[in-house]
């Protein structure tokens, strides 16, 4: 493990710290054996030249911080679709500032779990289900630069282990560039107990900025906006209350209702989802597919969409004849809590050979 | 266990905070119930105790307690020593931080020295100019004084003009190299030796208050609950399933990285 802070590197003897990492497109989140939990958005900016560095006091900022002063910052978002961005070319100076800034991440999401210098740092990581062998291994070499040992899991996979339902389970994970879909059996997941596609969140903040190209006629606003309406109000089927949002129009704030417009973008997941799960449960033992439908697990951060779980189930019901969805208690954190588990479950001569 | 006694009460005096009667009857305390720091101790004691008996029974029950005591001593002690650590790191702040202002304060008295000393030089050599100008002019004077008597050709007039300007030109080349060397003189070299070692030492103390500074805000971390690694319980509901997933999942890792050459 490197010491970025220079100087000998302190000895371990204090307790071993374990790390679960859930490396994310849109959030990064972390929980930690010392009871730290921690999400940031994948965001890393840089300071553009010596004026914006000296303005800034820092060399590198992330998150919300980098995103209120991007104007200033060079920006990068290592992540696409669930994956490093460029990592398949990895010569190339775009895929080599791309690493420079998933190391930095991970960096600073490690950072945020407030290791002690001299303990050993165990860390799992949440890697999409389907990421390339090239993918995780630059995953892997973002994390080694902070860690003493680390694994990867798949993230569907990591949010089940985490409950404990390690058995006839199919886990949604809805993040913001993929959505996984993963059949749980008791063993671990093969290629063909999962389904992947990239209809996520990214997807469903594109579509609403179509929608509200068309609706909000003279209205100014960034993906950014639309992306902060969707967190404020993302539902699907009957609305709780109108999505009232204030849009500038040749700089004057100006009201429109965008709940229909709302309803539309969220519900661009529901069919492939639906499509997915049709899958994964024909494909099942029949045995076990009654019991594999009523345990349908939502996470990931998709699942905070107001009635998601009640508009799957009800294409359940019309295309599979029923099934219950369940959506976990802290979608953002399920993924870095299971594998925070499974870094405490894991023998000692494990992560030995791993160091 | 007289150990813990002892740092529980210290614990607890350590968190009260001390009032006068003048300031609780101003919030309208008119009587107070005293409760003596060793029945607190013993209530603290008590109360754990009885936790531990209607969870846990026999053995357990005192190992869970002999541990928690053992943690809390641990924890306690802990505190003191970084307490300690940190008490040290301001001493060496402050200590510091006079070096520098000392150092500070050197400096300026040597630099106004040397103020002082270049004013008084340029003074004199000022003065030295005067006195100078005027020998010129006294010789000039005498020179067409002498050749008013002789009544000469302009051609005469003029080779003996040239002849007295370059005398005067010669000496006043002597005054100047003189002049310069003078600035180079030991006094000066002195103090600017003095002043580039008060330079030096001032950079460094203020490297060292900043290192110090820096030290003082350094995040020790949050410790984490293990001090060892855990592994899967033995009494897990899932143990043998888990445990081969642990495998698979160590296996799937160990060759990526040994593919990728870790």
């Amino acid at each position: 493990m490197s010491d970025k802070q220079g100087g000998a590197t302190p000895k371990k003897d204090h307790g071993v710290l374990y790390l679960g990492m859930d490396l994310g497109t849109s959030r990064t989140s972390v929980s930690a054996s010392n009871g730290v939990r921690e999400s940031v958005y994948s965001v890393v900016g840089y300071p553009k030249d010596v004026v914006s560095m000296k303005l800034l006091k820092r060399e590198v900022l992330f998150g919300k911080e980098a995103i209120d002063k991007r104007l200033s910052l060079k920006m990068f978002k290592p992540l696409e679709k669930g994956v490093l961005k460029h990592s398949t070319e990895a010569t190339s100076p775009d895929a080599k500032d791309n690493l420079k800034a998933a190391q930095d991440l991970i960096g600073e999401a490690i950072r945020l779990a407030k290791p002690r210098k001299d303990e050993l740092i165990y860390c799992v990581i949440g890697a999409p289900a389907e990421a390339s062998i090239k993918n995780k291994a630059a995953i892997v070499e973002a994390a080694r630069a902070h860690v003493d040992s680390v694994m990867l899991c798949s993230e569907p996979f990591s949010v089940a282990y985490g409950l404990d339902w390690l058995e006839d389970v199919l886990v949604i994970d809805i993040g913001a560039g993929t959505t996984d879909l993963c059949r749980m059996h008791g063993t671990m997941p093969e290629d063909q107990d999962q389904v992947m596609f990239h209809v996520a969140g990214d997807a469903v903040d594109l579509e609403l900025q179509a929608l509200m190209d068309k609706h909000c006629k003279g209205a100014q606003f960034t993906i950014q906006m639309v992306k902060d309406i969707k967190e404020r109000y993302a539902f699907v089927g009957e609305p709780a209350e109108r999505a009232l949002v204030e849009l500038p129009v040749n700089g004057k704030p100006t009201q429109f209702d965008i709940t229909d417009q709302l309803q539309k973008a969220c519900s661009i997941l529901v069919d492939p989802i639906v499509q997915g799960l049709h899958k994964l449960v024909a494909t099942f033992d029949p045995e076990f597919q009654m019991k594999l439908k009523n345990r349908v697990l939502l996470a990931g951060g998709g699942s905070l969409i107001k009635g998601l779980d009640t508009a799957i189930e009800k294409a359940m019901k019309e295309r599979l004849g029923g099934g219950k969805v369940i959506k976990i208690e802290e979608p953002i954190y399920g993924g870095a809590n299971g594998a925070l588990k499974i870094a405490h479950d894991m023998p000692e001569e494990f992560w030995e050979k791993l160091k | 266990m007289g150990e813990l006694r002892d740092t529980l009460k210290a614990a607890v005096r350590q968190m009260a905070f001390r009032t006068s009667l003048d300031n609780l009857k101003k919030q309208g305390v008119q009587q107070v119930n005293v409760l003596g720091i060793d029945r607190i101790i013993a209530l603290v004691d008590e109360a754990v105790h009885r936790s531990l008996k209607s969870r846990l029974v026999g053995i357990e029950r005192e190992a869970v307690a002999t541990a928690t005591k053992d943690e809390f001593l641990r924890l306690l002690k802990s505190n003191e020593h970084l307490q300690k650590q940190k008490g040290e790191l301001e001493q060496l702040k402050d200590r510091a931080q006079d070096e520098v202002d000392q150092l500070r304060r050197e400096l300026g008295q040597q630099q106004q020295a040397l103020r002082t000393r270049l004013e008084h030089g340029a003074l004199q050599q000022q003065q030295r100019y005067d006195g100078e100008n005027a020998a010129i002019a006294q010789r000039v004077a005498e020179l067409f004084t002498a050749l008013a008597g002789e009544q000469p050709t302009l051609l005469t007039v003029q080779e003996r003009v040239l002849e007295l300007l370059l005398d005067v030109v010669a000496g006043e080349r002597k005054t100047a190299d003189a002049a310069r060397a003078a600035l180079n003189d030991h006094e000066v070299s002195l103090l600017q030796r003095r002043i580039d070692k008060l330079n030096d030492a001032l950079a460094v103390t203020e490297r060292r208050l900043k290192d110090v500074a820096a030290l003082k805000n350094v995040d020790q971390g949050i410790s984490s609950l293990y001090r060892q690694v855990q592994g899967l319980s033995d009494d897990d509901t899932y143990f043998r399933r888990k445990q081969e997933l642990m495998a698979e999942i160590f296996s799937a890792n160990y060759e990526l990285q040994k593919r990728t050459g870790k």
